[in-house]
């Protein structure tokens, strides 16, 4: 059932993506190395490992912003959807960006030091017990880890082999390393003289993710009442929960039993939910257990074809079944018991895609 | 400065002990646990820093999936 694993899939619209990443990534780190000497002054002095260590570190930051974007404006509009589609390659190559930046640290700032680098990183301060000159590199540095770790772990094969739920889990931890990147400038960066620019880009950041992400989780909250109400309404006027979108397979059927003697199938096919009965009109055969071709099923005893939408065999045959009503509810599927007269038309349901 | 040691320590020997999880786990257990993957050896290398960062984890997913198959998926 599943396909070998490759170490990397890309395909024509990952590769423009990867493209378009790497040229922007590459160009903001050239505007920010060549353009920041520019605010350099006698407080601030910046010479090329500095800037190159602020160039990576911001652009990390902003990487990680703009990821933590992409999923609420895509749940927004649909038509932010190809950001979200290779978002683990956007996401790997933040991971890059933050290690050079601590690379550029270790290299710069322990360079010279007599102990070893990692040792004089950890233990150059160590005032944990204040605000103001906080060790915020200890944020910077769990903040790295998890980026690592996700990145890391960004392979399919991770997904199958943790299973979802570890999965997603472990990859919540992006927002862990959001707030460890946050407090790591706040704490660090933002303490020393006023730089309005950046200090304004961290703000507009912190802003930016939050606010999407309230409006994202009130206006889904708000359409899952909404749901709740429509599926209630729709109950109260006896329409029965058949069940839930994902759990019919493709040009396959889910059979629900109203009484001991009606059944009704109800199949997924090209995008589309059509409900018929379950008993072929010719001896009864268990139409449900057929699959679809054409928008058309094959009863699997002896033959005979149904359209799906009206129940009709196809000329010149003129075998008619019942059809019902359905209604798709967020992907709750909801049905009419009441049958409607055999060779009755009824629209299918299109849930938009047939992914 | 001492304590900033034994932390570097500790994560020499955590990243060491991943080498060995990622070996016996690429030889052995991958190919046991993750039908997808028989055959496919090119994207193995690939895996080998996931499993060096969070080796407990694969240990423990390895040893479920060993005991209750695709159920513990
Ligand atoms: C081992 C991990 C890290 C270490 C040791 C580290 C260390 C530092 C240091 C020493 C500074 C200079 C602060 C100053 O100018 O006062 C800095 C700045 C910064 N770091 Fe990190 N960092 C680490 C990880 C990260 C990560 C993972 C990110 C983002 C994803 C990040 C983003 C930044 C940013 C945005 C700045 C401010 C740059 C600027 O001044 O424009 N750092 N970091
Ligand atoms: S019962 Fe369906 S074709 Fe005979």
């Amino acid at each position: 059932m599943s396909v070998q694993y490759m170490p990397v899939i890309w395909n024509r619209n990952k590769i423009v993506y990867d493209a378009v990443l790497l040229i922007a990534v590459a160009l903001y780190l050239y505007v920010y190395i060549r353009v920041g000497p520019a605010f350099e002054d006698v407080t601030r002095p910046i010479d090329g490992a500095i800037l190159r260590m602020r160039a990576f570190g911001s652009c990390a930051f902003l990487m990680l912003t703009v990821i933590l974007c992409i999923g609420p404006l895509a749940r927004l509009d649909r038509r932010f959807l190809p950001l979200l589609y290779n978002r683990r390659h956007f996401g790997v190559m933040t991971a890059v960006i933050a290690a050079v930046h601590a690379n550029y640290v270790l290299g710069w700032y322990f360079n010279f030091s007599p102990t070893d680098q990692y040792v004089a990183l950890l233990s150059s301060n160590t005032n944990y017990g204040q605000i103001l000159g906080f060790p915020f590199e200890a944020f910077g540095i769990a903040a790295l880890l998890i980026l690592l770790v996700l990145a890391a772990t960004s392979h399919d094969f991770w997904l199958s082999f943790l299973g979802a739920p570890i999965w997603k889990a472990l990859h919540m931890f992006i927002y862990a390393a959001y707030a460890c990147v946050v407090l790591h400038v706040a704490l660090g960066a933002l303490q020393g003289p006023g730089d309005p620019i950046f200090t304004a880009l961290v703000a507009a950041s912190v802003v930016l993710v939050s606010g999407l992400h309230f409006v994202t989780g009130r206006m889904e909250a708000k359409r899952d009442r909404g749901e709740q109400t429509a599926q209630a309404s729709l109950q109260e006027q006896g329409w029965v929960i058949a069940g839930d979108l994902d759990e019919i397979d493709d040009t396959c059927a889910k059979v629900v039993t109203l009484s001991d003697d009606e059944r009704v199938a109800i199949f997924k096919y090209d995008g589309k939910l059509s409900a018929i009965t379950n008993a072929c009109a010719h001896q009864n055969g268990p139409l449900g257990e057929g699959k679809v071709l054409w928008g058309c099923i094959t009863c699997p005893w002896h033959g005979y074809q149904y359209n799906l939408a009206d129940g009709r065999a196809p000329a010149p045959f003129t075998e008619k079944i019942s059809t019902y009503r359905l209604k798709l509810v967020g992907s709750t599927i909801l049905l009419d018991p009441n049958a409607l007269p055999p060779g009755t038309h009824v629209n299918p349901i299109e849930f938009g895609g047939d992914s | 400065m001492q304590t900033a040691s034994i932390l570097i320590e500790i994560g020499r020997y955590y990243l060491m002990a991943g080498g060995v999880v990622a070996v016996l786990f690429l030889a052995i257990g991958i190919d046991r646990v993750e039908p997808s993957s028989r055959g496919s050896y090119v994207f193995r290398p690939l895996l080998v820093p996931g499993i060096c960062l969070i080796w407990p984890l694969v240990l423990y997913r390895w040893i479920r999936l060993e005991k209750h198959g695709e159920d513990a998926r």
